[in-house]
């Protein structure tokens, strides 16, 4: 079992097919038809996939309660609302919007992002030549069993980058999210920490394998 | 209007100033003179004294003769060393006389009296006649004095005043005027002022009403009409909710079956399917995809054609913004094999005033266009440009061009929204497209 998932649905060809799906990927479904009894399950639950549209109290409200009590809960929208105000008041608390007809392989991966990004899994992860422990960060080598030890800021980048796993990340967003701090245009901070942490994590800091240049764009750590 | 309105009113206001002026000015006519000009009562007037005194002496006598009537012109000139007198008797002659003149006849006729009587009569010398006794038997004596030699009528003291109270007064009439007017124009130019405020919404501000006079009730008149503008704007708003309403439970309740398709073609595929069956579930999935594409452009088109689309522009450093674009989109141009050139340099101006949602839309549009109708070409590049007039973003690709009729129809929508939100953002967009590309520009002229 991956991940203990609420649903709360109340369409139920598209319940039911989307229970199936992520059930097929390991993970335990508990499905709702609407969101009064879902206060219940919460505490068991590592993350909530919400309609907006539903009997009695819409998504919106359900998923604000949610937050409040639980905010270290990721709450995924999942809606056939598209309109920008629909999106952007879903995410004033939401973690995720996806709207519908969405393909139930988005679906898949934006909740392991999501996961991921709440440190929910206590994922073995295998880039290449490294084994990563997730949840408390150790980096092995496992083809010489050494473990990589890396800096603050290193050990911020990386961390960074698994949680955007597959994303291609701007400089200015990479920046940004581990300095907190915006960004100036030529600054070359990143790119020397980048270098540092390639010469610790790569076989060939010269052709990197688990940190992509993007050119033009940025980076990306892919699986 | 009701009576205290009338009173408060700038007219009535207007209509005391000039009349308190009037009287004003009378008074201090009045006053002036008064205090300018010192006025005997008339009784006292010397020449009256002099008029009784004398008859009363003449009436008197005891014994009209010469030697009383010597007697009493004496005590006159005591009085009146200047006057002339004298006596002229029943015969007609000169009986006796004081400081006489030369021209005084020894002997008086009846045409000479008449004629002394007639040129003396209200004249100067001041001349008084008189009978003894009042009794013409004993002829008449006659006081005369050159009239200058008298106490005049009115005297002019404090003279001084009078280069002081009128200007003066004028001065204050002047004041109380230009205050007055200065009162009105100062209330005008605060409600000018206060009609300009613009709320957060920008309609105007109602404004606080202080007075019941004209311009009183130009504001209240004024704020009648703020009040109608806001209940305009709340009725506008309301129709413009429940469209947008209309419009995203329509995309809803599309979307909602597109789904369900989706499912089921989906759960179809995964099972065992003839090679004609398996074309057929990726067609349907296919049609998914486009369709949910058309939905959302025609319900953006339809929003942003209404002017219903929310519009929040703000100066947005584009260069930055682009870059986070073709981020997102990277992953389905690798997908499809692409080759991606990005060449994201500075420009003249990276900061653009446009709504960065608008931005992200146009982007996506393009980028469909891309994968859609230019999949053939297996590039697409995302470039700056900066010449001497502008700063452009340019999406390019080696597709067959626009003449070229893509197996997928369609783009119109997609390409109308993108020239809607370009010139409502204030920019300009141009295409070239030829048989080897097309290159579409997003610009911002400097």
């Amino acid at each position: 079992m991956l991940a203990r998932i609420l649903y709360i649905e109340d369409e139920q060809e598209i319940g039911r097919w989307v229970t199936m799906n992520l059930t097929e990927l390991g993970h335990h479904v508990i499905w709702l038809r609407s969101g009064e009894e879902a206060e219940g399950h919460l505490a068991h639950c590592d993350l909530v996939i919400l309609d907006v549209m539903l009997p009695g109290l819409d998504g919106f409200s359900i998923g604000k309660r949610i937050k409040k009590e639980q905010p270290d809960l990721p709450i995924l929208m999942l809606s056939a609302r598209t309109a920008i105000e629909d999106k952007v008041e879903g995410l004033s608390f939401a973690d995720d919007y996806l709207t519908k007809p969405f393909h139930p392989d988005e679906l898949a991966a934006r909740v392991e992002v999501l996961l991921r990004r709440f440190n929910k899994n206590d994922e073995i992860l295998k880039l290449k030549h490294l084994t990563i422990h997730t949840k408390d960060m150790r980096i092995i080598n496992h083809e010489t069993g050494e473990e990589i030890l890396l800096t603050g800021k290193q050990y911020q980048i990386f961390q960074y980058f698994l949680r955007h796993l597959n994303q291609i990340l701007t400089k200015e967003q990479l920046y940004e999210g581990v300095w907190g701090e915006p960004y100036m245009e030529g600054d070359k901070t990143l790119m020397v920490h980048i270098r540092y942490l390639r010469e610790k994590l790569e076989k060939d800091p010269k052709n990197p394998e688990i940190i992509e240049t993007i050119r033009g764009i940025g980076y990306r750590v892919r699986k | 209007m009701k009576r205290g309105k009338r009173l408060r009113s700038l007219t009535a206001k207007y209509m005391s100033i000039i009349l308190t002026a009037l009287f004003f000015i009378n008074f201090l006519i009045i006053g002036t003179s008064l205090l300018v000009f010192h006025v005997y009562d008339h009784k006292d007037a010397e020449t009256l004294q002099i008029e009784k005194a004398w008859h009363k002496d003449a009436r008197s006598l005891q014994n009209p003769g010469s030697e009383d009537i010597n007697r009493m012109f004496a005590k006159w000139q005591n009085r009146y060393p200047q006057a002339r007198l004298f006596w002229v008797d029943n015969k007609g002659r000169l009986a006796a006389g004081r400081n006489l003149a030369a021209d005084i006849p020894k002997h008086w006729n009846a045409a000479y009296t008449a004629n002394f009587i007639k040129a003396r009569y209200d004249n100067d010398p001041f001349t008084v006649i008189a009978f003894p006794q009042n009794d013409a038997s004993y002829g008449f004596i006659v006081f005369e004095i050159e009239r200058k030699l008298l106490q005049p009528a009115f005297t002019e003291v404090n003279t001084d005043f009078m280069y002081f109270i009128v200007p003066a007064g004028i001065v204050l009439f002047v004041t109380v005027s230009y205050l007055f007017f200065l009162g009105i124009r100062k209330r005008l130019l605060y409600l000018q002022h206060a009609m300009e405020i613009r709320d957060v919404d920008g309609l105007p501000v109602p404004i606080t009403v202080r007075k019941q006079d004209e311009i009183g009730q130009l504001e209240m008149a004024f704020n009648q009409m703020v009040e109608e503008l806001r209940e305009s704007r709340k009725r506008e708003e309301a129709e413009e909710q429940l469209r947008k309403e209309l419009i995203a439970n329509l995309s809803h309740d599309l979307r909602t079956p597109l789904t369900k398709i989706r499912a089921h073609a989906y759960t179809l595929g995964k099972e065992a399917l003839t090679p004609a069956a398996r074309q057929a579930v990726d067609s349907i999935e296919q049609s998914v995809s486009k369709m949910d594409r058309l939905i959302e452009n025609l319900m953006a088109y339809t929003l942003l054609n209404a002017k219903k689309l929310k519009y929040e522009p703000a100066l947005t450093d584009v260069v930055r913004l682009a870059r986070s674009f073709i981020a997102a989109w990277y992953p389905v141009f690798e997908k499809e094999g692409f080759f991606i050139d990005v060449q994201l340099e500075d420009l003249a101006q990276r900061h653009w005033n446009v709504d960065p949602l608008w931005m992200e839309r146009i982007f996506d549009n393009l980028f469909q266009n891309v994968i859609r109708h230019a999949k053939d070409g297996k590039y697409i590049g995302l470039k700056t440009e900066k010449t001497d007039s502008y700063d452009a973003l340019a999406v390019l690709d080696r597709g067959k061009g626009f003449q070229h009729k893509s197996s997928e129809k369609g783009a119109g929508v997609g390409l109308a929204i993108v020239d809607l939100m370009v010139k409502k953002m204030g920019l300009d967009w141009k295409i070239e497209s030829s048989e080897t590309g097309t290159i579409i520009k997003i610009i911002h002229y400097r």
